[in-house]
């Protein structure tokens, strides 16, 4: 977990701004016998080991609540067994909460009848699964038509629609190829391009790389984000891989035992983590590659005249403290930061930039995530 | 950081803990012997009390007392005479046996004519080309050799009659079973309520229920059709809910993410993953069928079992050789063509290279319209329906000349030096060990063998089972059957510790040596491949008639499944677990006594259960070869229509196999499709 190859680009467009398509309320899951008369007790907020040798039960998912927006990349990461891979299969219902609201594409999926679960599983949402989840009697034609088959889609239609897509993952010519006879890359290549077939508006990943090796799980991740750029889906990614998580992430969930314990873009995760366990996981992280010029800038309260005199030491607040540093330390003055509109709105000096950089706690008007203002979203954050 | 409960597999277990608690892997099935052993003294001494009290209140003479005995015997032959009586007339008879068995009589001769009409070339060139639509050359050769052997060693049409019982009776299994099986892989409790019935199934050797088959179809091909599906049925259920069950989380999970419907879900994905499962279970349904054919002709269906049971009875060995060998060629034809699909079922087995499927296609269907063909005009032009008969010749004549010259040999006494001739050896057995056992058994006092046998099944099993085993063991009694049925016992003990005796040394051997295993594998697959009376020809030339020849003929049987079981056992204990006894110094003897076996315990007590079992069903078969006790009952009550003792000898049948099996499944319950 060191060298963080890349960080989703800060400067992107912000999907926060789109409309809600995925929306958790208060979810609630214990797995054991009679798990969910804990509902509503004291000892749902037991530490895991402690419930479970009060009454053998497991709370899998303890009042987790999120939104997600359309077009945005959700990352639930967490260690194993922190409820991550229970919650994402409870969107679909192929693991039946206990308690909340899940909303899902406009449709309330916890009243849904058999047929509308079928009907939201076939056309809206589908799922990349850790150990690919192909079906090993199939050929990889049939195993990325097999979601169109399904919905009854004639057999030329679907197969014309399964070359198109092995062209957009780079398996053209092995459509007709069993599973077994592809490598893990390109087998979970054929996972995505059999998710990607129903051209869903929800895409969930379960672990969806951490069964590849180091090499591969990068270069499956760079394809994510080259088709995120083209498809803009909505993207819940469950991973317990922090690289992966920050790479592909606008927001990330920091889950533990069943909760959520942070919930934040990969700067606030990384820059500001609401606790030592979150510290402790973000600690090797290299900071420079994650932070921005606006994350670590002094700002400045008002628009005020020293909003010149900066010069051409300017930067431009979405770039990475790793790409300023060498202007910065150049000299003791300050470097300007300026927003989208070339407007100056905050400074950056050696000190400081260093100081973030090494996670040290800053004195007086320190920078972090009060320059964020109004970046935040914080829901489902535990106090 | 504290990793509070652990990892994913955790989470997926708590996950089943609400619908099944995953059984150790000690196994949880009834209280274990530690639990019991807790106060073991409770349940013994109450047992003892109660023999005391039997003895005191009954006298301590021996044997089963013979006026509790209330006529079973002859209450049975009146009901098989009231039910020959009202054949004609009682509903239940006319309204459902009857349409029935004309049913299966009009399968079975609609298969037989299909089958002449295939002619002898046409059925020959079928077997080549399945051979070679499943790819494989050396099937197709074979097939063709075996087949025409069929004909060559002068027995096409009893081998086409016993084909067409085959045919008839593997169908129904499969068409009852499959369903069965799926839906026992989606109902636990109908999983649970046809799990018991599946043993008894498996356990009950076929006479067991041959005479009821009479009594309700009368002789002939429906009655050898019911036996054969009774008995051939069970492996494919089994097989079928395993192949569904064991269809990966994550495939399941992938199907039903898309939206698929059960239906869907079924017959797209669990379906075709399960597909080499219940080939498997085809397969074995067609050994066990076959292994019932013989039996069959007992109640006339004729075919290849007619020259076994005639040359044995006559102790023509050359013909029964002749007969059995055919059987064996027909097994090996069968199994051959049905795994050779399963192969290509098995996605290890896939590939997108070699032939396009369209071509693929196109070859089949050329294929069989060459066999259409063929038989057309060797039916029109030649009228070739059966195999020439000039063309076939007999192997008997010779063969019994060579055996003859072995038996002079072996048989008779001091013509081997020491140990003297076979016939001596026979002798001995007989009358040292095999007659003294059946006398202590038979004349054991009832209340002795009753609280005895509960007391070793409190032991191993508890309460439950103590009640069980009591209960059956008195049943055996008021059957009236009970000097029979300790003759068999004693035949059984016999065979068991032969069994053991070889069997587990040459496990062990196996685990060790692998040239011993390499060496082994084809005997005993060939072993485990014959039908069961095979075994009574050549015994019978070596033993005569009589006893020794069903106990060496049992343990024959019954030797591959211990040799298997123990090498399997040993050889999946677990790498670290022998590593680390190793690297603390042990010598392999030391290894094997103190880390292997005790770690492979479960295997060899499955090894033994089997093998009892195996055992028991050889000796009731041998019967056939004038071995005393409950087969010979079997054999007599079919032969001279004395349906009373064949009945209750039936019945013994199944308590004495429901006994010896609970006291010898310790707490490992589960048991695996037949064999290993």
């Amino acid at each position: 977990m060191s060298a963080v190859a890349s960080v989703k680009d800060p400067a992107r467009e912000d999907p926060t701004s789109h409309p809600v398509q995925i929306s958790c309320q208060h979810l609630w899951k214990f797995f054991g016998h009679n798990g969910h008369s804990l509902l509503g007790t004291p000892e749902a907020n037991l530490p895991q080991a402690e419930l479970q040798e009060r009454t053998g039960c497991i709370a899998a998912i303890r009042d987790v609540s999120f939104e997600v927006h359309r077009g945005e990349v959700f990352v639930v990461m967490g260690l194993s067994g922190s409820g991550k891979s229970t919650l994402i299969r409870s969107l679909t219902r192929l693991i039946e909460v206990d308690s909340g609201n899940i909303e899902l594409c406009g449709e309330d999926v916890r009243h849904l009848d058999p047929a509308g679960l079928r009907d939201l599983r076939r056309h809206r949402v589908s799922m990349v699964f850790q150990q690919f989840g192909l079906f090993p009697h199939r050929r990889v034609v049939d195993n990325v038509a097999y979601g169109l088959e399904v919905q009854g889609v004639k057999r030329a239609e679907r197969y014309q629609r399964v070359e198109e897509l092995l062209k957009v993952v780079g398996l053209s010519g092995f459509s007709r190829s069993y599973p077994d006879e592809l490598s893990g890359g390109m087998q979970q290549r054929v996972g995505l391009a059999r998710a990607l077939a129903v051209d869903p508006d929800v895409l969930l990943f379960d672990e969806a790389f951490s069964a590849l090796d180091p090499l591969i799980r990068r270069e499956m991740q760079d394809e994510v984000i080259r088709l995120q750029e083209r498809l803009h889906k909505t993207v819940v990614f469950v991973s317990h891989d922090l690289d992966e998580a920050l790479k592909l992430g606008d927001r990330i969930a920091i889950m533990r035992e069943g909760s959520f314990v942070q919930v934040g873009t990969p700067e606030e995760v990384v820059g500001a983590p609401v606790d030592d366990y979150v510290a402790a996981f973000t600690r090797d992280v290299p900071r420079a590659k994650v932070l921005t010029a606006r994350w670590a800038m002094r700002p400045f309260g008002t628009r005020s005249d020293r909003s010149s005199g900066f010069g051409d030491r300017v930067v431009a607040a979405s770039t990475r403290l790793q790409d300023v540093l060498n202007m910065v330390l150049q000299s003791d003055e300050p470097v300007g930061v300026v927003d989208d509109e070339g407007e100056i709105i905050g400074e950056l000096d050696r000190t400081t930039a260093t100081a973030v950089i090494a996670g040290s706690p800053l004195e007086g008007d320190a920078p972090g995530p009060r320059a964020q203002a109004g970046k935040t979203h914080g829901e489902g954050t535990r106090p | 950081m504290t990793v509070a409960i652990g990892n994913e597999t955790t989470l997926e277990e708590a996950e089943q803990l609400g619908v099944d608690r995953p059984a150790s892997p000690r196994g949880t099935g009834g209280p274990s012997v530690r639990q019991t052993l807790a106060k073991p003294w409770v349940g013994l001494v109450v047992l003892a009390a109660g023999a005391v009290v039997s003895a005191i209140l009954t006298g301590v003479k021996g044997g089963f007392p013979a006026g509790w005995v209330p006529g079973s015997i002859s209450a049975f032959s009146s009901l098989g005479t009231w039910i020959t009586a009202h054949q004609s007339s009682a509903p239940f008879f006319t309204d459902v046996l009857a349409p029935i068995g004309t049913g299966l009589n009009a399968m079975v001769s609609g298969v037989s004519t299909f089958l002449g009409w295939l002619t002898w070339p046409g059925l020959i060139l079928l077997g080549a080309f399945s051979g070679l639509a499943a790819g494989r050359w050396k099937t197709a050769i074979f097939l063709v050799v075996a087949i025409a052997a069929f004909g060559l060693l002068g027995l096409w049409a009893d081998s086409m009659s016993t084909l067409s019982l085959m045919t008839v009776a593997v169908g129904i299994s499969v068409v009852i079973g499959v369903p069965l099986g799926i839906v026992a892989a989606f109902s636990r409790h109908f999983e649970q309520l046809l799990r018991p019935v599946l043993d008894l199934m498996q356990m009950l050797p076929a006479y067991a229920y041959l005479v009821p088959i009479v009594i309700l179809f009368s002789i002939g091909n429906p009655g050898g059709v019911v036996a054969t599906v009774i008995y051939a049925t069970p492996p494919i259920i089994r097989l079928t809910l395993l192949g569904i069950r064991t269809v990966p989380d994550d495939v399941i999970e992938a199907g039903k993410s898309f939206g698929s419907n059960r239906w869907q879900l079924l017959r797209k994905v669990q379906l075709p993953m399960a597909l080499r499962m219940i080939l498997l279970g085809v397969n074995q349904v067609i050994m066990m069928a076959l292994s019932v054919v013989v039996i069959a002709s007992l109640i006339g269906t004729g075919g290849l079992g007619d020259p076994v049971l005639q040359a044995l009875n006559i102790v023509n060995v050359g013909d029964a050789f002749t007969a059995g060998t055919v059987i064996v060629l027909m097994a090996m034809v069968l199994d051959r063509v049905v795994s050779a699909f399963g192969e290509r079922a098995d996605p290890a087995h896939r590939t997108s290279k070699g032939m396009p499927v369209r071509r693929r296609r196109e070859l089949i269907a050329a294929g069989f319209a060459l066999v259409v063909v063929t038989a057309l005009v060797a039916k029109l032009g030649f009228s070739a329906t059966n195999f020439p008969t000039a063309w076939s010749f007999s192997v008997a004549g010779p063969l019994n000349t060579g055996l003859g010259w072995l038996q002079h040999h072996l048989y008779h006494y001091a013509s081997v030096p020491i140990v003297g001739g076979t016939s001596n050896l026979s002798a001995f057995v007989t009358l040292e060990i095999l007659n003294p056992l059946t006398r202590i058994a038979g004349d054991m006092p009832w209340w002795l063998a009753v609280f005895g046998t509960a007391a070793l099944g409190y032991i191993i099993g508890g309460w439950r089972r103590a009640l069980l085993v009591g209960i059956c063991v008195t049943g055996i009694g008021l059957l009236g059957v009970w000097n029979d049925s300790a003759a068999t016992l004693a035949q059984v003990l016999v065979a068991l510790v032969m069994c053991i005796i070889v069997g587990l040394p040459l496990g062990v051997a196996a685990y060790w040596w692998d040239p011993v295993e390499k060496a082994l594998r084809p005997v005993l697959d060939v072993l485990q491949t014959m039908p069961a009376f095979v075994y009574l020809i050549p015994v019978v030339l070596f033993f005569s008639v009589g006893n020794m020849a069903g106990v060496t003929a049992s343990f024959v049987y019954a030797l591959a499944p211990a040799v298997r079981l123990t090498n399997l056992g040993l050889r999946r204990v677990p790498r670290d677990m022998v590593e680390a006894g190793t690297s603390f110094g042990s010598t392999r003897l030391q290894l094997l006594r103190k880390v292997e076996l005790p770690a492979a315990r479960p295997a060899i007590v499955l090894a033994i259960n089997q093998t009892i079992l195996l055992v028991l069903a050889e000796v009731i078969v041998a019967g056939l070869v004038g071995a005393g006790g409950l087969g010979y009952d079997v054999v007599v009550g079919l032969e001279r229509d004395e349906f009373g003792l064949g009945l209750a000898a039936g019945l013994a049948i199944v308590v004495l196999g429901v006994v010896l099996d609970r006291l010898t499944q310790g707490r490992e319950q589960r048991r695996p499709a037949r064999a290993a």
